[in-house]
C-alpha cells in the first residue's frame, strides 16, 4: 500500500521493531500501517506506525526528529528489536 | 453540502478511522466532565475495532466504564444518565446485537423527549460496529442503518472516513438528542483487517465538528452519480478514479448522515448528471435505495435521463464463507459494472 520504493535508509536514528512477546523473543512481526511514508517529516514523538506480533497491535513513536526512511514495506516479516526504519 | 478536501488537515500526522473517533472523545471528555463511555470492552481492551483507544489509560474506570454482557441494562442506565444530565458514549459492539435492547432503544431512547413534551433530552450517542467483509457471518455483519432511519427519533450517522469520523462523533456528543453512530468494522483502519489507505488520513489534532445531516461531494463529476454511505463510499471511490481514465466522470455523494438526510446535495447531483446509481451495505428492500429512489421520483422524475440503478444486499443473511459473502456485498467490481451500464 505504502511500501517504499527507495533503497532502505541505513544512517540516523534506527527505529527497532518494539519487543512485543517476551515469551517468544523470536516471534516475527510486521508493520501493520506506516502512517508516515518514506521521506516524509516527523517530529519527535509522533506516531509513525502500526506494528503487529500475532494479535496484538503497537504504535511506533518517531525516537527524533527528521526525515523518516522506511527500512521495511507494510506486511513484510520483520524480528522483534529488527529495524524497521531510521530517522535521518 | 460540504467538500471534505478542503478541511483535511496538514503535515504527515495520519491517523486511522478508530483513532479519529478516539480522539473525538477524548476531546470532549477533557472539555466536558460530563461525557463518559459505556460498554463491553471499552476500557482497558480500547474497544474490539479500536473506538476508545487509550481512552482508559487517560481518564481511568470512573469515565471509561466496562459493563457485563447486558445491552439492555448499560443502554437503558446511558439513557438515564443521559436524562440528569451527563452525556454517554455507549458502545453497542455490533449493530446486530440490537435485538435484545431494541425496546431501550426505540421506545426509550427515541421517545422520552418527544413523551415529556420536549421537556426531558436525552443527549447520548449510542455507537456500534457495522459491515460484512471478513467471515463474521449472519449475525455479525449487518449493517441495518436503514432499520434505525426508518424509526422517528434517532439522528443516524455513519462516516467513511478519519476525517469525518472524528468531526461527526464531535457533533454527536454534542448534540442534545439521541444519534446512533455506526462505524464500518472495514473502514476503521486496523492492522488486522484489509484495509483501504482511505481509512487512515491527515487528520487536525484540535477539536472540530462535521456537521450532522449535510452530505459531502467526495469526488465531483459529471456523467454518474453515485450516492452511499460508509464503506462503500470508499469502494465507490476507487472506482470513480479508475474509470476517470477511460473518460467517465463519476460523482460520488457520502451522505454521512442518514437522519437527518440531505436530500438538496443528492438532487443537485442527480440533476447534473441525470444518472443515479444508489450503493447501499444494507438490505436492498424497504432501505436507503428505495428513499433515495423516492426523493427523486417525488420530486421530479424527470431529472433521470435513465432508469436509476440500486445495488444492495440482496434480502438474505449474509453468508460466512468468502466467496458467497462477497457474492452478495456490494463489491468494486459490481459497483463498476453499474456505472458503466449507466454511462453506456
Amino acid at each position: 500500500m505504502t511500501a517504499s520504493s527507495s533503497t532502505p535508509g541505513t544512517s540516523g536514528v534506527a527505529i527497532p521493531f518494539p519487543m512485543t512477546s517476551s515469551d517468544d523473543p523470536d516471534a516475527e512481526g510486521v508493520v501493520g500501517t506506516w502512517f508516515v511514508l518514506d521521506g516524509e517529516s516527523v517530529t519527535e514523538g509522533q506516531i509513525i506506525a502500526e506494528v503487529q506480533l500475532d494479535k496484538v497491535s503497537q504504535d511506533v513513536h518517531a525516537p527524533a526528529a527528521g526525515v523518516l526512511r522506511h527500512a521495511v514495506a507494510e506486511s513484510v516479516g520483520v524480528a522483534q528489536g529488527g529495524v524497521i526504519g531510521h530517522i535521518e | 453540502m460540504t467538500a471534505t478536501e478542503t478541511t483535511t488537515g496538514e503535515g504527515t500526522r495520519r491517523i486511522t478511522t478508530a483513532k479519529a473517533m478516539a480522539e473525538a472523545i477524548a476531546l470532549e471528555m477533557r472539555n466536558d466532565p460530563n461525557v463518559f463511555v459505556m460498554g463491553e470492552d471499552v476500557g482497558a481492551y480500547g474497544g474490539i475495532f479500536g473506538s476508545t483507544t487509550d481512552l482508559f489509560a487517560e481518564f481511568g474506570a470512573e469515565r471509561v466504564i466496562d459493563t457485563p454482557i447486558s445491552e439492555t441494562a448499560f443502554i437503558g442506565a446511558g439513557i438515564g444518565a443521559a436524562t440528569e444530565g451527563m452525556r454517554p458514549v455507549v458502545e453497542l459492539m455490533f449493530i446486530d446485537f440490537y435485538g435484545v435492547c431494541m425496546d431501550q432503544i426505540t421506545n426509550h431512547m427515541a421517545k422520552i423527549h418527544y413523551e415529556s413534551g420536549g421537556g426531558v433530552k436525552v443527549p447520548m450517542v449510542l455507537m456500534a460496529a457495522t459491515g460484512a467483509g471478513y467471515s463474521d457471518a449472519a449475525q455479525h455483519s449487518q449493517s441495518l442503518w436503514g432499520t434505525f432511519a426508518h424509526l422517528p427519533g434517532i439522528k443516524v450517522v455513519a462516516p467513511s472516513n478519519p476525517y469525518d469520523a472524528k468531526g461527526l462523533m464531535a457533533s454527536a456528543i454534542r448534540d442534545d438528542n439521541p444519534v446512533l453512530y455506526l462505524f464500518h468494522k472495514g473502514a476503521q483502519g486496523l492492522v488486522w483487517m484489509a484495509k483501504n489507505p482511505r481509512s487512515i488520513a491527515q487528520v487536525p489534532e484540535g477539536a472540530y465538528t462535521v456537521p450532522i445531516g449535510e452530505a459531502a461531494v467526495a469526488r465531483e463529476g459529471s456523467d454518474v452519480t453515485i450516492v452511499t454511505i460508509s464503506l462503500s463510499v470508499q469502494h465507490s471511490l476507487d472506482v470513480a478514479e479508475k474509470l476517470e481514465g477511460e473518460g467517465i466522470s463519476v460523482e460520488v455523494i457520502d451522505l454521512r448522515s442518514l437522519v437527518p438526510l440531505d436530500k438538496q446535495t443528492v438532487l443537485d447531483s442527480v440533476a447534473k448528471t441525470g444518472r443515479l446509481l444508489v450503493v447501499d451495505e444494507d438490505y436492498k428492500s424497504y432501505g436507503l435505495t428505495g428513499e433515495i429512489a423516492a426523493i427523486v421520483a417525488e420530486t421530479d422524475p424527470t431529472m433521470l435521463s435513465k432508469p436509476m440503478v440500486r445495488l444492495a444486499v440482496p434480502d438474505v443473511p449474509i453468508p460466512y464463507a468468502r466467496t458467497m459473502e462477497y457474492g452478495i456485498l456490494p463489491t468494486r467490481d459490481k459497483i463498476e459494472a453499474a456505472v458503466r451500464e449507466l454511462a453506456s
